[in-house]
């Protein structure tokens, strides 16, 4: 009986406190504001802001009647937009960024302004543009007179379009060269459109030198790990390359977690992104936050995983509680 | 039976093999899009993907039987049918655009009669598979697709 206790007592107890997170913690708490998109208690999706270690949290649209998501501060962290989506409309994982409408606010989300269709806006490093993806092509406006100021072909780009911090690129998911989820960059000055990553990838996203690019990539040939539920499906990864799809790297994976929507911090040296229980299912995703000088880091057993990748540093992974589509800036407040 | 019955039967039946059957015509197939065509499915060049997460666009490649409306220059076409796995009628979603008909699943070697739109970039922004990639030319989107008669 007592051994019966002590075991119980053993495996009811919370897990030792990684001192490794703490220390991420303290080092990631001063540097600049993470917004997101989170479900309310009323079931309706916000924008939140918080210091890159959780503390901070506070809602800053509020908004019963509306979804907010897809939060992007301007390069100057003066500013945020993001995609105001009525009700009855629903927030897809993938589509959001052409649902509803375009709001520009302060980076606090004060004075929010209204601007229309703008699919899949996202800033000129300049902050005085969005390039924008329609079915047409792409438009880059001027938010000033919101007109129309030049347009490329799309190229097969579909969704999650973004401006390079230097403005000569774009990165987006695109059908190109046969595969419908390739992950491309865009020479904005000739339009002419390369692969990163081909094959089960999107949420591409830039490092702040327009270099390199992080996304999420499902590579094929997974092993039937951690329950995915569909023979040979996989779970879903976030990788890194440079712009020209050359030394593609394991940044993070976890056999059991679809890892989405990865975003640098300012200074190149940390990533937040999210984790899934399924794939596409934003409802369940909690975001995390690791160093980039830890990758490749693996979480968990993820046995079939570290057979694929059996050098990891496995560094510390600060879970920061549900959200999704997060963007990270040194200066806002 | 009077006489005149058998005469009469093999009349109508003569008749109906000149008409289209009733599900191939209708005023959606010879209204929508700019081009109405017969054609007959060459190949399916691979399983349609699964629809349960991601609805896609899935090229097929077709042989033009006879041009009803509008200009189509080549024997053979390439067409972008949305979400293949369902039945023309149910395939329409928030994020399609008009797509229907009459046809309720591809098999290759039948003919559809089809109103069609190009290119199909400028109708559908989303995942498409083309295992014709390398191949140049106009891709067709398929708004209406309804069994066809050669």
């Amino acid at each position: 009986m007592r051994q019966l206790i002590c075991l119980l007592l053993v495996a009811g107890a919370a897990p030792a406190a990684d001192p490794r997170v703490a220390q991420l913690a303290g080092e990631v708490v001063g540097k600049g504001w993470i917004v997101y998109s989170a479900k309310t208690p009323r079931g309706d999706w916000d924008l939140f802001l918080m210091r890159p270690d959780g503390s901070g949290r506070r809602n800053i649209t509020n908004t019963p009647d509306y979804n907010e998501i897809g939060g992007r501060f301007s390069p100057d962290g003066k500013k945020m937009l993001y995609r105001r989506i009525p009700p009855s409309v629903k927030v897809h994982h993938d589509w959001w960024g052409r649902a509803g409408e375009l709001v520009i606010a302060g980076a606090d989300g004060g004075n929010p302004v209204v601007y229309g269709e703008f699919p899949w806006a996202s800033w000129s490093p300049d902050g005085k543009q969005v390039a924008c993806l329609t079915k047409t092509g792409i438009e880059f406006r001027d938010l000033a007179s919101r007109q129309v100021v030049r347009t490329l072909e799309r190229k097969g780009i579909f969704q999650q379009l973004y401006w390079s911090p230097d403005g000569r690129w774009l990165t987006a998911t695109a059908n190109a060269f046969g595969e419908a989820w390739t992950v491309v960059r865009m020479n904005v000055a000739t339009g002419e459109a390369t692969a990163i990553a081909k094959f089960q990838n999107c949420t591409p996203d830039w490092f702040p030198d327009s270099r390199n690019v992080i996304y999420s990539s499902r590579p094929a040939g997974q092993e039937d790990a951690g329950g995915a539920g569909k023979p040979g499906y996989g779970w879903t990864q976030l990788w890194m390359a440079d712009g020209e799809g050359k030394s593609p790297s394991l940044v993070y994976g976890e056999d059991g977690r679809h890892i989405y929507g990865g975003a640098v911090s300012p200074d190149g040296k940390y990533v937040v992104f999210t984790r899934s229980l399924t794939d596409g299912n934003e409802d369940s995703a909690v975001l995390g936050l690791m160093r980039l000088s830890d990758a490749p880091t693996i979480a968990g057993e993820s046995e079939a995983l570290r057979k694929l990748h059996p050098k990891t540093k496995d560094g510390p992974v600060l879970s920061l509680g549900p959200g999704w589509e997060p963007h990270w800036s040194r200066g806002a407040k | 039976m009077s006489r005149a019955c058998p005469l009469l039967l093999t009349m109508l039946v003569l008749a109906a093999c000149g008409r289209p059957p009733a599900n191939e015509v209708d005023s959606e197939v010879t209204s929508l899009g700019t081009v109405e065509v017969s054609a007959q499915l060459v190949e399916i060049p691979g399983a349609f993907p699964a629809n349960d997460l991601y609805n896609y666009a899935y090229v097929l490649k077709y042989r033009v039987l006879q041009v009803h409306r509008g200009q189509v220059a080549e024997r053979e076409i390439l067409v972008g049918q949305y979400n293949p796995l369902k039945p023309r009628a149910a395939a329409q979603d928030d994020g399609s655009g008009k797509v229907g008909g009459r046809l309720d699943a591809f098999r290759a070697g039948e003919v559809h009669r089809m109103a069609l739109d190009a290119p199909l970039d400028q109708f559908w922004m989303g995942g498409i598979i083309d295992k014709y990639f390398e191949q140049k030319g106009v891709r067709y989107w398929a708004v209406w697709t309804n069994p066809g008669t050669k």
